[in-house]
């Protein structure tokens, strides 16, 4: 067994850390790394865990953590579960849609924008894990939506999208429902929290 | 309407006139869609109308006269 490759990611964003974590333990058997927050040794516990690593964490004076991964021997890491782990379970990049317009100032000119948006980010490669929809963004996803198509393609690409119930009930849409599904303020509050970008159009 | 298909976008000179253009093909159910203007058209955050190229001549017929439409440029997918 090679040195232990320290990896330094204090002071770094998500999903940074986790990033630098797994190309290091794909290159060495043995790596230490560094973090400063709560979010990166959660994440970096649950890589080195899906990646067949013994774990051991040790919390520092300094308020810094130090998370030593081992790999196992003969353990074969699992990468597409791992490319998952670190995108899609760690640090998912959501995009809130409180309101049916985007911005504030003219409502008519809100509601373009809002159109033109939902139609870029159903176009562009870099789609959002998480969309949120609450208020009266909840008049975007029921049927009659002039942005439904963009909104079930990007369901289609995999695109997990939330609906407020309580939203819908005070709109009395809940039986108008064309994308997404039914959510609460459970898993809203919670993916807001977990989210490692998150978007207010 | 997002797939690898040929389609028109008509631009305008000013948003109103794209705007009003939206309200009377919404009033005559003319399949269309408001979009940001591609940019291969131009660099302008501007906004135009999509639509399929068999609606073509209605659209352009219902407009006539109400609507100032600068140009109809075809985008082959």
């Amino acid at each position: 067994m090679g040195e232990v490759k320290i990896v330094i990611a204090t002071g770094l964003a998500c999903p940074q850390p986790v990033v630098l974590a797994k190309q290091a333990i794909e290159l060495h058997d043995q790596i230490k790394v560094i973090v400063d927050n709560d979010t990166a040794l959660e994440n970096i516990k649950r890589l080195g865990t899906k990646m067949g690593c013994e774990v051991k964490t040790e919390k520092k004076n300094d308020g810094t953590f130090e998370i030593d991964l081992t790999r196992k021997a003969g353990v074969v890491p699992a990468k597409e579960e791992v490319i998952l782990s670190t995108s899609v379970l760690s640090c998912p990049f959501v995009i809130v849609l409180s309101e049916n317009k985007m911005g504030r100032g003219n409502d008519e000119l809100g509601y373009v924008v809002v159109r033109a948006f939902l139609h870029t980010i159903a176009e562009q490669s870099q789609k959002p894990d998480v969309m949120i929809f609450y208020n009266t963004g909840v008049k975007l996803v029921v049927q009659g939506s002039e942005v439904l198509d963009d909104l079930k393609a990007l369901e289609m690409a995999g695109v997990e999208i939330l609906v407020c119930g309580t939203c819908l009930n005070y709109f009395e849409v809940k039986d108008k429902l064309g994308v997404g599904v039914v959510s609460n303020m459970y898993d809203i509050a919670a993916t807001m929290s977990r989210a490692g970008r998150l978007i207010y159009p | 309407m997002n797939g690898q298909v040929s389609y028109f976008v008509m631009l305008f000179k000013t948003m109103s006139h794209a705007l009003k253009a939206e309200k009377i093909l919404r009033h005559e159910q003319l399949p269309h869609k408001l979009i940001p203007i591609p940019k291969q058209i131009s660099s302008d955050c501007g906004i135009c109308l999509r639509f399929a190229p068999q609606h073509r001549e209605p659209i352009e017929a219902c407009l006539n006269n109400k609507v100032e439409i600068e140009y109809i440029h075809l985008i082959v997918g």
